[in-house]
């Protein structure tokens, strides 16, 4: 506030020192330079910047809206991209709390190694969604053999799997997003399998979920927050033993594509993400995170 | 002293794009030292596995740009060619001014449209599995540039100077032979400019092929079939950046496809200045 006492004074100066210049020239420029001094002060505010997958977003989205109510001075704003992105921005210290869907591969651990904290902070199912047409039509069940083979392009039509005749529209899911990871590590064995049956590709939870509900003949893997009336999962496993991504077959471990949902908090950017963090594992955010559709990790 | 500063201006224009151009060699450094020139003509992409393949994105956009100007460039210079010289004045005005509102349209825009009309529209006639696909990104871009082709043709047709209209009537020429003859051979300057630009904004647009091409980085099967989602140097750039690690080799390889994009624009617009 000093620097920005200075410059007034300066401004005002240099306003009564030319008494003969138009007068208006000056208000513009003592505008100007308050707002230069006034914008870096603004930003000084302490501030929670938060990145990152789409599957972790809805729970950030809605403790921060909380949040914000119990500390008013505070600037914490959140945006996707995918887990990609919140291991990058965090590693480049765009943010101070990255969002990951999944758990950090090898190369990722050595590079961010001391520079973050890695906190659970919710459970979710990867559901395998498919649009409403095809689950009417009869598909309830597919086990992860099935749907291998789907994704590899050997099964293409809905008819081979007990649903309606029509070509699968396969959808699979930019390569560096948590969601597909944690999807090809259990259905086609390694997080970074590619996929060739695949017809398409898209990024966000949102963008797949509008491609589903958009199509009458779709397959894709969607956060199990995200399902809705037009885009449903289907139970995964063999005949008798399918089971559907409810929070209990998550919780008793029976459904198989589960995971964690990550934060990561920078530890060289200031306590403000910590506490934001305590804040998600303490009993209302716990309370948050059920609330949007994800399970509790206490 | 003007002349100086002139040229100093053009100078430091023309040194901007040196260092823009510096800027993305020295950035995709590390894929050039590691896979030299042969990722441009390589089918695979797929940076889990350290394979940067342009040729896909390549065809991708060779096939979604020049669709776009088939169907644009005629059609933008037959609108402006109606404007120009057929319409009457207020007419003329009420064209040009929708064209203006066109072009004026954020392209994110475009893209929701193409989301919400195109694509099921695709879906439906075509019999499609998908409306995403080179076909689309081609329709929605022709759309995007043809008010850029259709304004400044119009202005250059509108700029040839009257005695030379009123020549070519002297001379008892008709209509179509004034049009052929005189007005497009006279305007044919200003007329590449606008095709030039618009080739541009095609070879440039993200959002909006983002939303409609598929993202699918595979080859098209056959390699002219336009009914296949597929990817463009742009709708890849627009989905991978944020999550590739700055000085990663995959960064490299994004800056690597900003690269090839401009060096294409450039030698396309070298080789229209030259004719």
């Amino acid at each position: 506030m000093a620097v920005c006492k200075v410059c007034l004074a300066w401004a005002t100066q240099l306003n009564t020192i030319d008494k003969g210049m138009d007068k208006m020239r000056h208000r513009l420029l003592t505008i100007l330079l308050l707002l230069m001094v006034l914008v870096p002060v603004a930003q000084a505010v302490e501030q929670i910047r938060v990145a990152g997958s789409t599957s972790v977003l809805p729970i950030v989205a809605e403790a921060a809206k909380h949040y914000r109510q119990l500390h008013p001075g505070l600037s914490l704003t959140v945006s996707g991209g995918g887990s990609g992105v919140g291991v990058a921005s965090i590693d480049q210290g765009l943010v101070e709390i990255g969002m990951v869907s999944r758990e950090l591969t090898t190369s990722e651990k050595i590079r961010l190694q001391g520079k973050v904290k890695q906190m659970a902070v919710a459970r979710d199912a990867v559901a395998v969604a498919v649009s409403k047409v095809v689950y009417e039509g009869g598909v309830r069940r597919l086990s992860l053999a099935q749907i291998a083979a789907i994704y590899r392009g050997e099964i293409k039509n809905w008819n081979q799997v007990g649903g309606p005749d029509g070509r699968i529209l396969v959808i699979d899911k930019e390569s560096s997003r948590g969601t597909r990871h944690v999807f090809a590590k259990m259905v086609l064995g390694s997080e970074t399998a590619r996929a060739p049956g695949a017809t398409i590709v898209t990024g966000s939870n949102n963008e797949e979920q509008a491609a589903i509900a958009n199509s009458g003949r779709a397959i894709g893997m969607l956060s199990h927050a995200w399902l809705n009336d037009a885009v449903r999962a289907v139970a995964v496993g063999e005949a008798d033993k399918a089971v559907l991504p409810t929070f209990e077959n998550v919780t008793n471990g029976s459904y198989p594509i589960q995971r964690q949902l990550n934060l990561l908090v920078s530890e060289t950017s200031g306590e403000a993400g910590h506490l934001f963090v305590d804040f998600l594992l303490s009993d209302q955010g716990q309370r948050l995170v059920q609330q949007v559709g994800y399970l509790p990790v206490r | 002293m003007l002349r100086f500063w002139l040229s100093f201006s053009a100078l430091s224009t023309a040194l901007v794009i040196a260092a823009v151009l510096g800027f993305l060699l020295q950035a995709s450094w590390p894929l050039l030292q590691s896979q030299g020139l042969g990722f441009v003509t390589e089918p695979d992409w797929y940076p889990y596995e350290a394979l940067y393949g342009l040729l896909p994105v390549l065809v991708g956009s060779f096939w979604s740009v020049s669709l776009a100007l088939l169907l644009a460039v005629p059609t933008g210079l037959a609108a402006a060619i109606l404007c120009a010289e057929l319409l009457p004045a207020h007419g003329r005005y009420l064209l040009r001014f929708s064209m203006e509102v066109m072009a004026g349209i954020p392209s994110v825009v475009y893209g929701l449209l193409g989301l919400w009309l195109l694509l099921p529209l695709l879906e439906s006639q075509l019999d499609l599995l998908t409306g995403r696909s080179l076909l689309a990104a081609g329709l929605l871009l022709a759309l995007m540039i043809l008010p850029t082709i259709m304004v400044f043709s119009e202005a250059a047709i509108g700029a040839v100077v009257r005695e030379q209209r009123e020549t070519a009537s002297l001379l008892g020429l008709d209509w179509s032979a004034r049009l052929l003859r005189v007005l497009l051979p006279q305007a044919w300057p200003g007329i590449r400019v606008a095709v030039l630009l618009a080739l541009g904004r095609a070879m440039g647009e993200t959002v909006a092929v983002m939303l409609v091409v598929g993202s699918l980085d595979r080859l098209p099967q056959p390699l002219y079939n336009l009914l296949q989602p597929a990817q463009t140097l742009t709708s890849r750039i627009g989905r991978e950046m944020a999550e590739a690690s700055v000085g990663s080799v995959h960064w490299a390889a994004l800056v690597a496809s900003g690269l090839t994009l401009a060096v294409v624009a450039m030698a396309l617009s070298l080789l229209v200045q030259r004719r």
